[in-house]
């Protein structure tokens, strides 16, 4: 028997009593999103009473079903498979019974296998996966991610056994020829980038995984992390044998210490078993890997300044060339992928081409991960073909939250922009749409934003992320945003400028000057709301006024209703900013720093309305005194 | 002329795997504030001698990045997430409350170093936005007036 075989054959016994289970399994969901939701709990309270009760109880990853977390899978000898959602430690008991007994109604999400059960639809028919191809995440919420044997017993590594078999050119032309690029939000060709590895003549080489996922709202790399690792080890595997590199170097985000935690484990495990280091499963192929924890820092997520900050430094983008294939980590030959792009090689070769490209569109074959989250009625991630509109995904997620309309999409972090509904909603997703709108598809979060927000104030919390994020490196991105900053906190104060949109344009030409995509691409949000909500934006500078009453300059909180809420509202106020005149309550605005307490508190006694509508800012009356007194104001 | 004291050879023991040319330096200082909850001053002779730089590469990479503490954490840090969904759904109100209860504002302890806090970025966890860290464990979805009660409970905690 092969290396392979000796493993497979390990492996299988293992799988065997998860896939056929002798007595009832309940598989639960421990991600980070599930951890937030409590599933810790969840599973040591399902851990005891299985002792007692006669059921076994294993973890997995993640569903992506982030918006019913905790998720718990329950296995039937007999072949049934229900998903169950919202199973908090707390009521576990009364969930534990229930399942066992039958079905678990109040907890059920949906029927994955057998037959269907009244009242409980069937898992696949819900629009939440029925837009879904799982193809990367076929294995999210079904393994052990902490489990080497559970992912060699599908299958796993049996495609890097017949990935060597062909001829290295052979292999990267398989994955050129495929539309498999980047899914960072660059896509750019994965089998060009592994060409140029392989070509360059130093060693030794040197394979990167950037897992700096520092998009906010994004947490695609995550899943794949925190539920199937070595989907990812394995198209390193895969690029090693490609390209000749003998080390990779996986460099994952200071905020994901369960990914970090559960690749290690993997990385441990899978050169326990002879597939990492110095003769990969008998192929003769030397590869090993370590993860680099990354310490807070968004431009790292730059593959310049990633290997920068690997090579014993500060995290700064670097001017190419030299690109990293000529010099990268410690001055070698390098090439760097996302942690989706790694394991998309491992589910193109898997699948086969034919497979592969039966979905998508004509320029972008195959499928890309996405979370969604904001003022989405169903948050998580779900894997969906190229090309699918963003109305049809937001319909997935159940549409936008409590009734209200979607005002805009904010895609692929603070560098890819935000469009409006009427721009976004038909919108295939694949990169080319995005760009003539002045915008990216980025590299998968997508974050919906309803009505009830403020585009100036979405402004200014990106243009602090940029600002913030900047390496400092450039002058233009440094002083930029800084300057974008000044000019949306005051735009939020009512204070902006007539002239400051041509400043705003001035600064979005000077930005292009910048080294990397930081700086370059750091007004995209700006460009973007300036030309879609100009009226939104003007409202504040022309009429001292916050349109959605988010702007918290432009804003007050007053009491309308005498209720006895007020008097607890009055109490939670946390800088005393309730006064009772003639027995009746009144807020104190120059005290009340409008953190909304009071009105959670007292939702209908107490309103927000605009600050300045029988008055004005009042440096714009002191402006207006110099200017009648004939002085210039500074 | 260094003189090793005891702190000095705690580190140097700590860190006596890390390799100089070998993309250790992050793991070095991680080492050492896992071990102390900050990079204590002392750390940037012995980590750059330990990978044969200079100390001041050592401090400019430490200075870098939000994640590395020159100071020491306080008993129970609480970490506000400054990401978009935080942000749509209320996390300037948990953030003013935050700072007005407990009179400090972003990396500051309060006087008796038992609570600070963090300015933090998103994790993906938007279900439970907006959302506080506590010592690393997400709580949320919050309101302001929720933040209140949370803020009293860890000053009752602590």
């Amino acid at each position: 028997m092969s290396a392979y075989e000796d493993l497979r054959a390990a492996a299988d016994a293992v799988w065997a009593p998860i896939a056929r289970p002798q007595r009832p399994l309940f598989v639960v969901s421990l991600n980070t999103s599930s951890i937030a939701g409590g599933a810790t709990h969840t599973f040591d309270a399902l851990r005891k009473l299985g002792e007692g009760a006669g059921f076994d109880v294993m973890l997995t990853g993640d569903t992506g079903i982030a918006w019913a977390e905790p998720v718990v899978q329950v296995q039937k000898p007999d072949g049934q498979r229900i998903l169950y959602g919202h199973v908090t430690g707390d009521r576990a008991d009364a969930f534990a019974q229930a399942a066992l007994a039958g079905v678990a109604a109040d907890f059920a999400v949906g029927v994955v296998a057998g037959p269907p059960v009244a009242g409980v639809p069937m898992l696949a028919d819900l629009p939440w996966m029925k837009i879904q191809v799982r193809w990367m995440m076929e294995h999210c919420g079904v393994i052990d991610p902490e489990n080497i044997d559970h992912y060699i017993a599908l299958d796993g590594y049996k495609t890097f056994e017949e990935a060597r078999a062909m001829e290295r050119d052979q292999l990267i032309e398989v994955i050129k020829g495929s539309t498999l690029r980047g899914h960072s939000g660059s896509f750019f060709s994965t089998g060009t980038k592994w060409g140029f590895l392989k070509d360059a003549k130093a060693e030794p080489k040197y394979l990167v995984c950037n897992a700096d996922e520092g998009d906010p709202g994004a947490w695609v790399n995550r899943v794949v992390m925190e539920s199937d690792p070595h989907r990812l080890l394995e198209g390193m595997l895969i690029g090693a044998y490609a390209t000749g590199a003998a080390y990779g170097w996986i460099y994952i985000r200071d905020e994901y210490p369960l990914a970090i935690e559960r690749v290690r484990t993997a990385i441990d495990q899978a050169r326990a078993r002879g597939i990492l280091g110095e003769d990969a499963l008998g192929s003769g192929v030397r590869f090993d890997a370590e993860v680099v924890r990354g310490a807070g820092s968004y431009v790292c997520g730059d593959e310049t300044g990633l290997i920068a900050s690997v090579n014993d430094g500060r995290g700064m983008p670097k001017i190419k060339p030299p690109f990293p294939a000529q010099s990268g980590v410690l001055d070698r030959p390098t090439n760097v992928n996302n942690v989706e792009t790694y394991a998309d090689v491992t589910t193109l070769l898997k699948l086969g081409a034919a497979t592969y490209s039966s979905v998508g569109s004509e320029a972008n074959r195959g499928t890309k991960m996405f979370t969604v989250s904001g003022d989405v009625a169903r948050g998580g991630c779900l894997e969906v073909p190229f090309g699918t509109k963003v109305r049809d995904l937001l319909a997935a997620a159940g549409g936008i939250a409590h009734g209200r309309a979607l005002k805009a999409m904010q895609q692929g972090g603070p560098l890819s922009g935000m469009l409006p509904a009427e721009v976004a909603l038909d919108l295939p997703l694949e990169p080319e749409p995005f760009r003539p709108l002045g915008a990216g598809m980025g590299g998968g979060g997508i974050v919906f934003v309803d009505d009830r927000a403020c585009v100036v104030d979405l402004n200014l919390m990106f243009a602090h992320f940029l600002e913030d994020e900047s390496c400092a490196r450039c002058t233009t991105c440094r002083i930029g945003n800084q300057r974008m900053v000044e000019i949306f906190a005051r735009t939020s104060r009512g204070e902006g400028e007539a002239n400051d949109p041509d400043r705003l344009q001035s600064l979005a030409a000077s930005f292009q000057n910048s080294n990397c995509f930081h700086g370059q691409l750091s007004p995209t949000i700006m460009n973007n709301t300036m030309q879609h909500f100009r009226a939104e934006y003007g409202a504040h500078v022309l009429e001292h006024r916050c349109p959605a009453k988010v702007c918290a300059p432009l804003v007050r909180y007053r009491v309308i209703d005498q209720g006895r809420a007020v008097d607890d509202a009055a109490k939670i106020c946390p800088v005393e900013a309730f006064e009772k005149h003639g027995g009746k309550w009144q807020i104190d605005d120059v005290r009340c720093i409008r953190c909304n307490a009071c009105k959670d508190v007292a939702p209908d006694d107490i309103v927000i309305e605009d600050r300045y509508v029988d008055a004005i800012p009042l440096r714009m009356i002191e402006s207006a005194e110099v200017a009648r007194a004939g002085g210039v104001r500074a | 002329m260094t003189v090793d004291n005891e702190a000095t050879l705690e580190i140097q023991h700590l860190l006596r795997d890390f390799r100089p040319q070998d993309g250790d330096l992050l793991g070095a200082l991680h080492a050492v504030q896992h071990r102390y909850g900050y990079i204590p001053r002392i750390a940037f002779r012995v980590v750059a001698r330990q990978l044969r730089l200079s100390e001041a590469k050592v401090y400019g990479a430490a200075t870098f990045y939000s994640e590395f503490r020159l100071t020491p954490s306080p008993a129970t840090l609480v970490g506000w997430c400054s990401g978009p969904a935080c942000r749509l759904k209320g996390s300037e109100g948990v953030r003013r409350m935050l700072e007005s209860r407990l009179g400090i504002t972003f990396g500051e302890n309060t006087g008796d170093n038992k609570l600070g806090l963090h300015f933090a970025q998103c994790n993906g966890t938007c279900e439970y936005a907006p959302q506080v860290w506590v010592n690393g464990e997400v709580v949320g979805p919050l309101t302001a007036a929720s933040t209140s009660d949370l803020v009293q409970k860890l000053k009752d905690e602590a």
